[in-house]
């Protein structure tokens, strides 16, 4: 029987920055399966691609840009495993960075 | 008298025709958003939803609470149609009167309590206001309780946050927001969690003074009695020493994490566009959620004006715009930042105008942050509530190249939504502000340079202005 794939969503400040393909990396997806928990968050390792058919047993990954603009077509995302809910940081953490130059 | 709640204040609302139940079922996923923002735009009543889909019968959203001078007028008790000048008038003459709020034992928001595990952010409706947001805002019009741990202040502000996931809320105080330096100053250095509360559905006016800039170390509690003419009701929370408004519709509380984030974002902003992309966000972790028995969140469709944010939310800060620039010297009468300027453009009254006043204005506006972009300086002739006047003082004194000066805001000052900034600008809060001076320079002759004003109160002598007002019903004028 077919698994009927889930769908989950990116975003990403570029495709080249936030999406390499064909390796395991780590990213924060949200969960698009319909109901009260739709839009969870969860931090995962995982590996994508732009197309399905070079990703078996995939899942749908809709990728949106920085500032939440749906890219027309959606790739594919396996994951691999949880990796937790949060990720080590400060709060502010990317403008304090920029501050110190 | 004030409304001692939420509830209170729909109810009114109803009976002046100025909020409307929908009891067809809603999907909080973008139709509820969709349509706050399209009734916003034609200036609607507000909205309560009272079948929230996923969501059991009681669970409610408001939304849309004074998104119109109206529904403000109303919530200060003042008539539904009091001149927008009125309203400033009566909110700046209630502002000075601070009353400090009174602690009870209970309120209503405690009728339902869960604390750990059972404190499951799911179990409320909060949501995707617009297609594309990074998640289901359950803070959007609310307000947010911390407090420093080395005195008495509390402070209050109205921050976004969005649900995470079942026990984490993330959010964007900005790193310069007293919340942020409350965080950063505090329980960062510590590496401590700093404990916090979002409080949802407050009486509006308790809502409205969490938007307002107050100094720092001013508690927001103090004013938002000083507006109701009486104190606030505060209640413990159940998990911290923290106090929130007893009759609030939902309490979440929780502690802000020193040293673990998660994503937060993109969300459309107040200036009407989704100018700040995904962030690594302030992220709190949820110790217990309050609320009372079907409970209400409130909302606000956040978007091109008109909205709460930019009707309501400017009243206070164009009062702290005059008062912040008059202690630095500038000669200001009034100061009006009507709901298009979104807190971006303000217009200023002042006597005497020109260069040195100018330089004062900017010299105040950028001091600490410089979220004002606009500035329109007008003589004292000019009513800066009237927008057509300030147009026309803007169409015909502002010199094209004498009449604009314009200053670069250094970084960390700027604000992070304004749209025609670059996405780097935005990320390193860089930008630029402009004043354009609408006065008469002030070495200029009345006899020999100022043009006498072509209207009735500025070019009729005395005698026939008289004569023509004595007889005014006899020429058979209403007008």
């Amino acid at each position: 029987m077919v698994r009927a794939k889930k769908e989950y969503q990116v975003y990403v400040p570029s495709i080249q920055e936030g999406l390499p393909e064909g390796r395991e990396i780590v990213l924060t997806v949200k969960d698009l399966t319909p109901g009260r928990r739709k839009y969870d968050n969860k931090v995962v390792k995982a590996i994508v691609s732009r197309s399905a058919d070079s990703l078996p047993d995939s899942d749908v990954l809709r990728v949106r840009s920085w500032m939440g603009v749906l890219y027309p077509d959606p790739w594919a995302i396996r994951i691999i495993e949880e990796v937790g809910e949060l990720i080590p940081g400060v709060p502010h953490g990317e403008t304090l960075l920029r501050q110190k130059g | 008298m004030p409304f001692k709640d939420l509830r209170q204040f729909i109810e009114t609302l109803k009976t002046t025709g100025d909020c409307l139940e929908v009891n067809r079922e809603v999907d909080w996923d973008q139709e509820i958003g969709a349509i706050g923002r399209r009734v916003c735009e034609r200036s609607g009543p507000a909205l309560l939803f009272n079948r929230i889909k996923d969501y059991p019968e009681g669970f409610r959203i408001f939304s849309g609470s004074l998104c119109t001078y109206r529904r403000v007028a109303i919530a200060l008790d003042l008539p539904a149609d009091a001149a927008v000048r009125e309203i400033f008038a009566e909110y700046d003459r209630r502002n000075q009167h601070p009353v400090k709020p009174v602690v009870v034992k209970d309120g209503p928001c405690k009728e339902n309590i869960l604390l750990g595990d059972d404190a499951d952010l799911h179990q409320l409706p909060a949501p995707l206001v617009h297609s594309g947001d990074g998640g289901r805002y359950i803070g959007t019009w609310s307000l947010t309780v911390c407090k420093d741990p080395d005195s008495d202040w509390t402070n209050w502000g109205m921050y976004r946050f969005m649900v995470y996931n079942r026990r984490h809320i993330t959010g964007q105080p900005r790193l310069n927001s007293q919340l942020g330096m409350i965080l950063h100053q505090k329980y960062i250095p510590k590496k401590k969690p700093m404990p916090m509360a979002l409080v949802i559905g407050a009486e509006p006016i308790t809502s409205l003074v969490a938007s307002a800039s107050y100094r720092k170390g001013v508690s927001e509690a103090d004013y938002a009695g000083a507006l109701r003419q009486q104190p606030v009701e505060l209640v413990k929370c159940e998990t911290s020493d923290l106090l929130v408004p007893a009759t609030a519709e939902i309490v979440i509380e929780g502690e802000v994490l020193p040293d673990q984030v998660g994503e937060e974002g993109p969300f459309g902003e107040f200036p009407g566009y989704r100018t700040e992309g995904i962030n690594m966000g302030v992220t709190c972790r949820i110790k217990a959620i309050t609320y009372r028995n079907s409970p209400i969140l409130s909302m606000i469709a956040l978007g091109v004006p008109p909205d709460a944010n930019s009707v309501a939310t400017p009243i206070a800060s164009s009062l702290a715009v005059r008062d912040h620039l008059r202690r630095h010297g500038a000669p200001v009468l009034h100061a009006y930042s009507p709901p298009h300027g979104v807190l971006h453009t303000i217009f200023i009254s002042v006597k005497p105008g020109g260069r040195d006043t100018a330089n004062k204005i900017l010299d105040g506006l950028t001091l600490r942050r410089s979220d004002w972009s606009k500035v329109i300086m007008v003589d004292e002739d000019v009513d800066v509530f009237d927008i057509g006047q300030v147009l026309h003082a803007f169409s015909v004194k502002c010199h094209p190249i004498r009449g604009i000066y314009a200053r670069e805001v250094e970084p960390g000052k700027a604000h992070c939504l304004t749209p025609c900034y670059s996405p780097e600008e935005r990320r390193d809060l860089r930008g630029a502000i402009v004043l354009f001076d609408c006065t008469w320079p002030p070495e200029w002759s009345s006899f020999r340079d100022i043009p006498p004003k072509n209207s009735f109160d500025g070019i009729y002598s005395e005698e026939i202005k008289k004569k023509v007002l004595e007889n005014w019903a006899e020429y058979g004028l209403k007008v």
